[in-house]
């Protein structure tokens, strides 16, 4: 490591409409370590690397310096000239073309050719796949190789146009132990030859591994650059977290019978061996770091996604549910995250955005859309969730965030469900309205409702659970009661897993669960 | 899907040679030289026309307005002659500078207004068909001066069958394979060739690797629009006079060709060598229905079941790839 920093970040802001996702953000990579960059979910790490790789523009103000001197990065192709690559966790590979032509194509553009030499490009795959020693068919096309194979090959493409940083994101996400051992050797011989890592993930031991400093990032803001010496896992996590709670605590409602347990529940690649159960009248928080699999556990509570092992009881009885319309059957309702994707018409008017749940119910004699009727049950629930304007001709697009959510909740309460799985509930709307809708939440608890809700945001968590789960790569990893739990000991969880003792017993079979 | 693109290719490559096959068995016509070249000949507006359609196809795109705008172009050039003479250059000229312009406009929509090409270019068709027949009442233009009548009539490689006849191989055919190298070189040896596949393969990579969406992309429509113009040119050069209705319906076959020819809907796939044997396909098809005395609407139902059977193919292949596919680690 030398002490020239090959790179400098100062200043550096982005604000997005109603967001300051990046607050004079700073960073500083010196030529051939690892950095890695760490931070909850929504710290601003993404922002960061998008400005860094010239899909983003930062705020004026911003200074970028390579080797001390000042730059501008206005678009990808930038990027890639300053020696900047950038290894996406989809790693942005073509799968129609060959090895060979993945691994030379970014430095044929970045020279910007015309003309495209069929010898250079595999003289340019085979030397960069040699310097990584790794031998790779460079005729195959790229989507006939296994996810660790293409991760080489996007390393390759970085090697090749000669880059002196490459960023990557979530490098290990998708690869089995033994594949990340192999990673790491790789990008150890990288630093070697003096290329700057920087490396973004969620998994601590696997950076205290491979990293030789931290930059912490909270709430867009920047915490500190610190050396691996410095740090131990406790030290960093609870540099991570102590967001402001911006949110009162809400007072629990009593907790009534039984009304869902779920036993072992398991979905290969998905999650495994997922237990809990759910009252009346009860918040039920579940967390975890976005892809952990909280998703997809409430996709298989509404029929969307068929675990293959385990059971399903609901109010005692064993379930199957296979679909949708099953789970809907069951009083199941699900809001998925979203809402102006999935939830809503954005173009049709608040009432029928309301009522489409309900259409069966709202037919006349004839079997034609009862227009009254309709017109009564969407007031009632315009009236009961306080949705403003009280307007049922306005079209869903012209409401507020929050509103809108109201309308969604709305089209599912119609349905009076029992259990209502609500997935970030309050993503993209401003604080105020997020109260109304956690108070809402508490109203439906209180009237007898079972609810799961799904949040990223700590603070959201805290304030509404009655209890709450974590999840780490697809497994429960941690249940607390909402007096006993605090940001550190979720966070904790959610990034390092249940305490040794606590651990499920280990399989013997592969790596891949 | 090099490789299983190769095999799609051969495929049709297979098929073709069985039909063949069964056309000369029942009918001695066929393997004539003769008949070949005119089945060639025949084709060879089809065949200009899949070609910049293939590129299309494998960004992902689609290009509706193909036959409006070839039908056009006759009509152009037809005017042209008519009224102001001129020189084959020239024709050649205004036929091509016509078709780059209407195939910027289709390019410049879909890049920059990021509206769905089939719209766009159902937009186009319908306003092209309209001002066509505004302006030409469907009327068609003969007297097409003679010295373009000659051009159309000139043949190369003269010599003579078994029968005794005198053959030659005729220019609109030596068009074809040049625009078929032509189209070929530009896929393989420049780099927009090599964009056209990335950005049917992977738009978001294709984006962060620094490649001009947009450019390529209006790159890829001005070119049909080009070779809508060669087609125009050797289309009016056979027919010697101009139908402006002579192309209704016509883009169903271009883009029926190029999917036979191994391309997928969905972008990504899709090759010069392919096409051709895709073009060859209806070529023969049809050419041996009329030999053998069945009903050429067949070749319509036919040349239909082969593409829901392609595309379905292709769905299937997808479906059980995204399968395969982990989502997240989970832990053991």
């Amino acid at each position: 490591m030398s002490e020239k920093p090959f790179l400098q970040l100062k200043n550096i802001s982005k604000t997005f409409p109603g967001v300051k996702a990046l607050d004079k953000v700073q960073l500083e990579i010196l030529p051939g370590e690892v950095h890695a960059l760490v931070g909850e979910n929504g710290a601003g790490k993404s922002t960061l690397i998008k400005i860094l790789s010239g899909v983003e523009k930062p705020d004026p103000g911003a200074e970028i310096l390579i080797d001390g001197h000042p730059v501008n990065i206005r678009q990808p192709l930038d990027a890639n000239q300053q020696g900047i690559a950038v290894i996406y966790q989809d790693f942005s590979l073509f799968p129609n073309l060959t090895v060979a032509e993945n691994i030379s194509f970014g430095k044929e553009i970045s020279q910007g050719r015309r003309l495209v030499n069929w010898n250079e490009n595999r003289e340019t795959a085979t030397k960069t796949l040699e310097e990584l020693g790794i031998e790779l068919d460079l005729h195959l096309p790229l989507e006939r190789l296994p996810v660790a194979k293409q991760q080489l090959v996007a390393i390759a493409r970085a090697l090749a146009f000669k880059a002196r940083l490459i960023i990557m994101d979530e490098p290990t996400s998708s690869l089995s132990r033994g594949e990340v051992e192999n990673l790491f050797n790789i990008i150890r011989s990288l630093t070697q030859k003096g290329i700057a890592i920087l490396f973004v993930s969620h998994r601590l031991q696997e950076l205290f591994t491979i990293a030789d400093r931290f930059t912490v990032l909270r709430d867009g803001k920047y915490i500190g650059t610190y050396r691996k010496e410095e740090l131990n896992e406790e030290r960093l996590i609870s540099l991570m977290v102590g967001r402001k709670i911006d949110f009162v605590r809400q007072s629990r409602s009593s907790r009534g019978p039984v009304l869902l347990e779920v036993k072992s529940i398991t979905k290969k690649g998905h999650f495994k061996d997922i237990s809990f159960t759910l009252h009346r009248g009860e918040i039920l928080g579940l967390t975890g770091l976005v892809g952990a699999g909280r998703t997809e556990v409430a996709q298989a509570l509404f029929g969307l996604t068929v675990p293959e092992e385990g059971e399903i009881i609901l109010e005692g009885v064993k379930v199957n549910i296979r679909s949708p319309e099953e789970a809907m059957g069951l009083g199941i309702a699900y809001i998925p995250e979203g809402r102006q994707r999935e939830g809503l018409v954005l173009r049709q008017p608040v009432a029928q955005n309301i009522s489409v749940t309900m259409l069966r119910k709202l037919r006349s004699k004839l079997g034609l859309l009862d227009a009254e009727s309709e017109r009564r049950l969407v007031e009632e629930y315009m009236e009961a969730l306080d949705i403003r304007p009280r307007l049922p001709q306005m079209l869903a697009m012209q409401l507020s965030g929050g509103n809108q959510q109201k309308v969604v909740l709305a089209k599912w309460l119609a349905t009076r469900p029992k259990i209502l799985i609500i997935d970030e509930p309050t993503n993209g709307i401003d604080v105020g309205a997020k109260a109304e809708i956690h108070k809402l939440l508490r109203r439906l608890a209180e009237e007898g409702m079972g609810i799961i809700m799904i949040s990223s945001e700590l603070p959201e968590i805290l304030a509404v659970s009655d209890r709450i789960l974590v999840m780490r790569r697809g497994r429960l990893v941690g249940e607390f009661t909402s007096e006993e739990a605090t940001q550190e000991k979720i966070m904790n969880r959610a990034f390092m897993g249940a305490p040794a003792g606590l651990r499920p017993k280990r399989g013997l079979q592969g790596d891949r669960g | 899907m090099r490789q299983l693109s190769k095999s799609k290719e051969l495929w049709i490559f297979i098929i073709l040679i069985v039909l063949s096959a069964l056309i000369s068995a029942r009918s001695s016509v066929f393997l004539r030289p003769d008949n070949l070249i005119d089945l060639l000949k025949n084709n060879a507006v089809l065949g200009i026309m899949a070609l910049g359609m293939t590129l299309i196809i494998i960004t992902g795109g689609i290009d509706v307005s193909v036959g409006a705008v070839v039908a056009v172009l006759t009509v152009i050039i037809g005017k042209f002659m008519v009224t102001l003479g001129g020189n084959l250059f020239l024709v050649f000229l205004v036929a091509v500078g016509s078709g780059v312009l209407l195939g910027l406009f289709n390019g410049a929509l879909i890049a920059f207004a990021n509206i769905p090409p089939i719209v766009v270019t159902l937009g186009s068709m319908s306003i092209i068909n309209g001002l066509m027949l505004y302006y030409t009442n469907g009327a068609w233009i003969s007297n097409i001066p003679s010295w373009f009548i000659d051009f159309g009539q000139i043949t190369l490689f003269k010599f003579t069958d078994t029968a005794g006849n005198t053959v030659g191989v005729p220019i609109q055919i030596f068009i074809f394979l040049a625009m078929v190298l032509l189209t070929w070189a530009l896929l393989k040896y420049t780099l927009v060739g090599r964009a056209v596949y990335a950005i049917g393969g992977n738009l978001v990579s294709a984006r962060r690797v620094g490649i001009n969406i947009a450019r390529t992309l209006i790159f890829v429509y001005a070119y049909m629009g080009f070779l809508a113009g060669v087609a125009a040119v050797t289309h009016t050069s056979i027919m010697r006079q101009v139908d402006p209705n002579a192309f209704l319906g016509f883009e169903l076959q271009v883009i029926a060709a190029v999917v036979l020819g191994g391309a997928s809907l969905t972008g990504g796939t899709g090759s010069i060598i392919g096409t051709v044997f895709g073009v060859l396909f209806m070529a023969v098809l049809n050419n041996g229905l009329i030999l053998t005395h069945i009903p050429t609407f067949w070749q319509k139902i036919i040349v239909g079941l082969i593409i829901i059977l392609a595309v379905s193919f292709d769905v299937l292949q997808r479906k059980r790839m995204e399968k395969s596919l982990p989502k997240i680690d989970v832990e053991n």
